[in-house]
C-alpha cells in the first residue's frame, strides 16, 4: 500500500504476492452431504447385472416375447413330461409315498418335542395361572393383533422410499 | 481397507482409483481436497454466493459421478477445474453478468444486498490494523478480480490463487500456452491499473 515509488516489475511482483494471499472460500457446511446424497457410488457386479437385467426386461416388448418364449418351453417340458411320468407312474407313486411318510414322520416328531419342551418349561403353568378366559382373553388377543398391525405399519413407513424422491440405496463400506 | 491417513498422503490417482472400486471414503477425500478451490473459482467467478454453491454442486456430481471415464494420465485437478470453469463460463454467457458491479453481485440492489454480497477477502494478520488494512486490500483485489473479463479472471485465479502451472491451465481452459501467458500477463495489466489508485 506504500509502495509509490516501487518499480513495474516490483508492483507486479507485490500484485503476485497479494493474490497468492488471498484466501480460499468455503462452501457451506452441508455442502459434501448434499454431494454425497447426489453421487451414484459404484454397486457390487452382481447387483449392477441384476439392475441391468430387470430394465432389460421390463421393457413391453420384451417382456411380452420373454413370457411367450417361457410359455412355449412349458409347454414342450410338459408335453415331454406328461408321456414319461404315465410311464413311470407306478416308481414316481412309490417315491412320492415314501418322502411324504418321511415329511409327515418329521413334523410330528418335532411337534412332540415342542409340546415336550413347553410342558417341561413351564410354560403351560404360567399361561394357566394368567387365568386368561372371557373378556380377558379378547383383551390379550386384540393388544396382539393391534401390536402386530402398529408394527407391521411403522416397518412399511420406516423402510419406504420417500415420496417424489428418487433415493438411491447405497451400501455402507 | 486404507485408513483416512492413508488417504490423505495418496495422490489424487490413488484416491480415484479407490474410488473407482467403490470406496465411498475416497469420494469423501476428493471432496475435502477440493471443494473450496472449486468453490472459490467459481464463487469468484460468478460472485453470487448461492450460485457459486449451486455450480460446485453440479461440479462435483458431475465430476463424482463420472470418474469411470476420468484418464489417469491427466492430472486430476485441471480435469475437476476445467468442469467448474465451464460452469462458471456458461452461467456468466447464459445470465450475461460479464459486466459486474464494483460493489455487489449484479443483481444486488439494496446497500443491504450490495453489502452481503460483496466480496471480503481477510488474510491472515498479526495487528488489527494489519488486518484492517489486509481486509482493505484483499476486498479491492477481489473487486478487481471481478472487473476482469471471465477468461482473464479464471487465468489469474488458477496461475496464483491456485497456484497451478501455465501448462495445467492450458489443458484446463483448453487454450494454447501462448494464449494463457498473453491472458495472465494483460490481466495482471490492468489489475495493476484497477489497483493503482489504492497503492499510491
Amino acid at each position: 500500500m506504500t509502495d509509490k515509488q516501487l518499480s513495474p516489475s516490483e508492483l507486479d511482483q507485490s500484485l503476485v504476492r497479494d493474490l497468492s494471499r488471498l484466501p480460499h472460500y468455503s462452501p457451506s457446511r452441508a455442502f459434501a452431504a448434499v454431494v454425497m446424497a447426489r453421487v451414484r457410488l459404484p454397486q457390487p457386479r452382481a447387483v449392477v447385472l441384476y439392475r441391468r437385467a430387470r430394465a432389460w426386461v421390463v421393457e413391453p416388448r420384451r417382456a411380452l416375447a420373454l413370457g411367450a418364449s417361457y410359455a412355449v418351453a412349458a409347454s414342450l417340458a410338459l408335453w415331454l413330461a406328461v408321456p414319461w411320468i404315465f410311464r413311470q407312474g407306478s416308481a414316481i407313486n412309490f417315491v412320492a409315498g415314501q418322502a411324504t411318510a418321511w415329511l409327515s414322520d418329521t413334523l410330528r416328531q418335532a411337534a412332540l418335542s415342542a409340546a415336550g419342551w413347553a410342558v417341561s418349561s413351564g410354560i403351560t403353568g404360567f399361561v394357566d395361572s394368567l387365568a386368561l378366559t372371557g373378556g380377558r382373553l379378547w383383551f390379550a388377543v386384540g393388544t396382539l393383533v393391534v401390536g402386530y398391525a402398529s408394527c407391521a405399519v411403522g416397518l412399511h413407513y420406516l423402510l419406504r422410499t420417500p415420496r417424489g424422491k428418487d433415493v438411491a440405496l447405497q451400501p455402507s463400506h | 481397507m486404507p485408513t483416512a491417513k492413508d488417504l490423505q498422503s495418496a495422490t489424487d490417482q490413488e484416491v480415484v482409483a479407490l474410488a473407482r472400486a467403490g470406496k465411498e471414503a475416497a469420494y469423501r477425500e476428493l471432496l475435502r481436497r477440493y471443494e473450496r478451490p472449486v468453490f472459490s473459482l467459481i464463487y469468484r467467478m460468478v460472485r453470487d454466493r448461492e450460485l457459486a454453491e449451486d455450480l460446485s454442486q453440479e461440479t462435483f456430481v458431475k465430476v463424482l459421478n463420472a470418474l469411470e471415464s476420468y484418464r489417469p494420465e491427466y492430472k486430476f485437478s485441471s480435469w475437476i477445474f476445467k468442469i467448474a470453469n465451464n460452469a462458471a463460463i456458461d452461467q456468466l454467457r447464459r445470465r450475461e453478468i460479464e459486466t459486474l458491479s464494483l460493489d455487489g453481485a449484479p443483481g444486488a440492489r439494496t446497500p443491504d444486498e450490495v453489502e452481503a454480497t460483496a466480496l471480503q477477502a481477510v488474510d491472515r494478520s498479526e495487528s488489527a490494523l494489519e488486518e484492517m488494512a489486509a481486509r482493505e486490500l484483499g476486498t479491492a483485489i477481489e473487486q478487481a478480480i471481478g472487473k476482469l473479463r471471465p477468461e482473464y479472471r479464471a487465468c489469474i485465479l488458477l496461475r496464483h490463487v491456485d497456484g497451478r502451472s501455465y501448462e495445467e491451465i492450458a489443458e484446463t481452459l483448453d487454450l494454447p500456452l501462448g494464449t494463457v501467458k498473453t491472458y495472465i500477463h494483460r490481466a495482471r495489466h490492468e489489475l495493476r491499473e484497477y489497483l493503482g489508485p489504492l497503492r499510491a
